[in-house]
């Protein structure tokens, strides 16, 4: 039971962690590889929430509004002049993690954080006692697939989106500003980054390189899963299983890696992605 | 394809510019030389020590520059092979002492464990359809998981605190720095002589468009992979040097941060020119050292602001910029003289036609494209393939080059089943395809483009450029007909549309193909060019006994060339024959007035 709790609270974190990576991905093709920095800015938000000793609550708000400037900022700046050439793209965007790291590590330096959790206490499930703030993450993680998806099939802006994910030449000369779809979907995936950022954090500390293990599978679990939500849910819940299993019964150190090797293999044997099927 | 860069000097720059940067050059690489040289009389202690240090990384440095600068794959990973390297001389020093069977052994092992594991790697990031995008993650992989298994080693690896105080070879410090010195500068000549030589420009044509590669017979991921080998091995034996100078191994050599230091050298000296990378490499360690005391968070944080910007604003680098003056700007290659390469002298004698498909089937989910296709063509003969738009005509094309495409059914190229066989291996059974829209290198020139596309015929040298350049007549008269023997030394995205097309069929005719798969050869090109290039085709087909293919909407010009007309309509070849013979149908007749269904009465 505890196993099942484990794979499923798992899944839910690598889902939240992956969402904001996933938007920028489907719709500009490039990974944006500061994603790892803007985690590190969500867990700093709950530390500085934590300091003001506000509501812990507070830091979700705080964290995306943050993640949301952040993200504006660096699309008018650095992604939009670098969109003809994706890898430089990409390569900016580490160069930026970098400056945000080393500017934390400025402002708060290097020592491990913690912080309060905005939920404490176990909740009993088929009697098993297990942590409620990781429980509480499966239903976020299940409504924020929900909304996402939503968003993305339900809303005029999902159309104009998926428009311009399809074909952006045909798309902008139906009218639809494509850089303008660029723009609110990188600020909106840099928002979700930070508030993954942020909602991991109680189950673990805080310190300047705490994006670094997520990022790699947050990568990787993007680029098997192909475009959509639902299948990047999917993607999760096999490869975080195949993560707890291999962490429980055999190392910790191989279960971190479990998910960037699995995932390689897995593309280089089916090159079209795990969910295309 | 990501290095769309503006730094090429203008076309008539490229007239004056050999002279002057080839003395540009010289002087640099002089002063270069006599810095190491005359080093441990001229700087202390401490700057020897970090110079040491810096060349070994500079040469880890330089193989990134290869890899990235020139082909294009973006790789945090160099760091791994740089590690290992180091830990092959920490392990065995501190495990078996040193003699000179352990520096073998420890020599053998940096050398093979890299070039096993950039196998490895290679072979996971590059296979047809993978994206640069993926290649460049699995790179970053390939650091975190090696800092990983380092870390969780134990004593045997010294964990996160790596392993001190082993055995080493007993040089003073002056003999490290001329080894570690002449080493640099023999990676650096090495690097230069290859990217320079005819089969460096296979890289950067790689880096243009792979998908041309593939049509020319190059198998791009496998010179990838060799690639990537050659300089992990490299990578390699510059982290044996640093392991056995320093005495220190530890997990970071093969962090992905040192691989990110390593891109940002580069970036920041100047991608694709190698000296700048070197020189980019070097100064920021010696600056890094220097400064990294006096103000330790401050020194990475202008490094990484200034990385960030350089990328924006100047991708191609600080040091080409600081060095413009001295009139150090990007060589021009020097022009090759043509020359007729005879057709290689086996006429297919076979009694086997040169393309046969039968059954050909391909759908996209429920839509059916083609169907049932069965054809025969037998060399010396011209087909001309029509059809409206939307008949199937480019796909069919496709499946005839592309083993993967088709969705059943039998192709076969000169008596050879294609199966699954990707593009590059159709190539190599004698087909060439000329694509719809002009599929050429663009940062390439005339001449380069050329020399690739004989790759497969003619093996090209590693060091060397070769002053001439050699034709099949064929092809020769295409590229003389075109006037495109005047601009050799053009790089090929000035070129004209007309021009790029009549590039892409000289390169498509320097394969000399059994069969040529043309779409539509002549758009873009003038009333006389077409003539001309008409004459071209029909010499094909007539004099060299070469199969053609040719899908064209000008009817004048297939009447004045084919030999016999296809007509391809909703995916069915409909009808078959002689020019006069199809335009008087009937049945053709209504499928280009768009008014009939698909035709029940079907040959």
């Amino acid at each position: 039971m505890v196993l099942l709790l484990d794979l499923l609270t798992t899944a839910a974190m690598l889902f939240v962690v992956t969402a904001g990576l996933m938007m920028i991905f489907g719709v500009m093709k490039i990974v944006n590889f500061a994603h790892g920095a803007l985690l590190t800015l969500g867990g700093y938000a709950s530390y500085v929430t934590t300091q003001l000793k506000l509501d812990p609550w507070l830091s979700w708000p705080l964290a995306l509004i943050a993640g949301v400037m952040v993200g504006m900022v660096v699309e008018w700046l650095i992604v939009k002049p670098l969109y003809k050439r994706p890898l430089d793209a990409i390569l900016a965007t580490w160069g930026l993690g970098i400056v945000i790291g080393q500017l934390i590590v400025m402002g708060f330096g290097r020592e491990v954080q913690f912080v309060d959790s905005p939920l404490s206490g176990t909740w009993s499930i088929a009697g098993v006692d297990y942590s409620a703030y990781r429980l509480l993450l499966v239903p976020v993680a299940v409504a924020l697939c929900l909304l996402l998806t939503g968003l993305l099939n339900g809303t005029r802006f999902g159309i104009r989106t998926r428009a311009v994910i399809m074909n952006e030449a045909l798309a902008s000369g139906l009218g639809i500003h494509s850089g303008w779809v660029r723009f609110v979907t990188f600020s909106l995936g840099a928002g979700l980054g930070t508030l993954a950022g942020t909602m991991i954090t109680p189950l673990s500390s805080v310190d300047p390189n705490m994006g670094m293990p997520w990022l790699v599978s947050a990568f990787m679990l993007v680029m098997v899963s192909g475009h959509s939500m639902p299948s990047l849910m999917l993607t999760c819940v096999v490869f975080g299983a195949c993560q707890v299993l291999v962490s429980t019964y055999a190392s910790p150190v191989l279960g971190g890696l479990t998910i960037a090797v699995l995932a390689a293999v897995t593309l280089r044997i089916r090159p079209k992605g795990f969910a295309h099927g | 394809m990501a290095e769309a860069r503006t730094d090429r000097l203008p076309v008539a720059g490229q007239q004056t510019a050999p002279i002057r940067s080839g003395r540009g050059l010289l002087a640099l690489g002089i002063v270069g030389l006599l810095l190491i040289a005359v080093g441990p009389w001229v700087f202390d202690t401490y700057l020897l020590n970090i110079l040491i240090k810096s060349f070994f990384f500079a040469i880890a440095a330089i193989t990134v520059d290869v890899l990235w600068g020139y082909t294009g794959y973006l790789t945090f990973g160099q760091s791994a092979f740089f590690g290992i390297g180091a830990y092959a001389a920490g392990l065995v020093f501190t495990h078996s002492g040193f003699s000179v069977s352990t520096v073998l052994l420890a020599l053998g092992a940096a050398v093979l464990v890299t070039a096993a594991v950039a196998g490895l790697v290679g072979w996971l990031s590059f296979y047809r359809g993978a994206s640069p995008f993926f290649a460049t993650v699995i790179s970053l992989v390939l650091p975190i998981v090696l800092t990983q298994l380092l870390l969780s080693g134990g004593a045997w690896t010294g964990s996160s605190s790596g392993l001190t105080g082993y055995e080493s070879f007993d040089l003073s410090l002056e003999a490290w720095y001329w080894i570690a010195g002449a080493a640099l500068v023999a990676a650096g000549l090495l690097a230069w002589m290859v990217v320079r030589s005819d089969a460096g420009r296979i890289l950067a044509a790689i880096r243009d468009n792979e998908s041309r590669c593939s049509y020319l017979g190059i198998n791009a991921s496998l010179v990838k992979i060799a690639l990537l080998v050659a300089t992990a091995v490299i990578a390699g034996l510059a982290g044996f040097g640093y392991g056995s100078f320093s005495g220190v191994v530890a997990p970071e050599l093969t962090g992905f941060v040192l691989g990110t230091e390593l891109i940002i050298w580069v970036a920041l000296g100047g991608r694709g020119t190698l000296w700048g990378p070197l020189i980019g490499a070097v100064l920021i360690n010696v600056a890094t050292a220097y400064l990294s005391s006096s103000m330790p968070f401050a020194w990475q944080l202008i490094l990484g602001v200034a990385f960030v910007l350089v990328i924006v604003l100047l991708p191609q680098g600080l040091v080409p910029l600081l060095l413009k003056p001295l009139g150090l700007g990007r060589q021009a290659s020097n022009v090759p003289a043509l020359a007729e390469r005879a057709v290689s002298g086996k006429p297919v004698v076979s009694d086997k036609p040169a393309l046969t498909m039968r059954g050909v089937t391909k759908r996209f989910g429920s839509l059916k494209v083609l169907q049932g296709i069965d054809l025969q063509a037998n060399a010396g003969e011209l087909l001309g393939l029509i059809g409206p738009n939307g008949a199937g005509k480019t796909t069919l094309m496709r499946c005839m080059s592309d083993g993967a495409d088709r969705t059943s059914g039998e192709v076969e190229l000169c008596g050879n089943d294609i199966g699954l066989l990707p593009p590059d291996a159709c190539v190599r059974f004698g087909l060439g395809r000329k694509f719809q829209n002009a599929n050429i290198f663009e940062s390439l020139t005339v001449a380069e483009c050329l020399r690739i596309a004989g790759t497969i015929l003619e093996k090209p040298s590693l060091v060397r450029c070769d002053g001439i350049l050699r034709l099949p007549p064929y092809a020769l008269d295409v590229v003389r007909t075109t006037e495109l023997d005047r601009k050799l030394n053009v790089v090929a995205r000035d070129l004209s549309h007309g021009e790029q097309q009549a590039l892409e069929l000289a390169m498509v005719l320097a394969l000399e193909p059994r069969i040529v798969l043309l779409d539509e050869p002549t758009a873009g090109l003038t009333k006389t060019e077409r003539t001309r290039i008409g004459m071209v085709l029909s010499s094909l087909a007539h004099r060299y006994g070469l199969c053609c293919l040719l899908v064209e909407h000008d009817l004048d010009f297939v009447e004045e060339i084919a030999t016999r007309i296809v007509v391809l309509h909703q995916g069915t070849i409909v009808m078959e024959g002689s020019f006069q013979e199809v335009v008087n149908s009937e049945l053709v007749k209504t499928i280009y007035a768009g008014s009939t269904h698909t035709p029940k009465e079907t040959t």
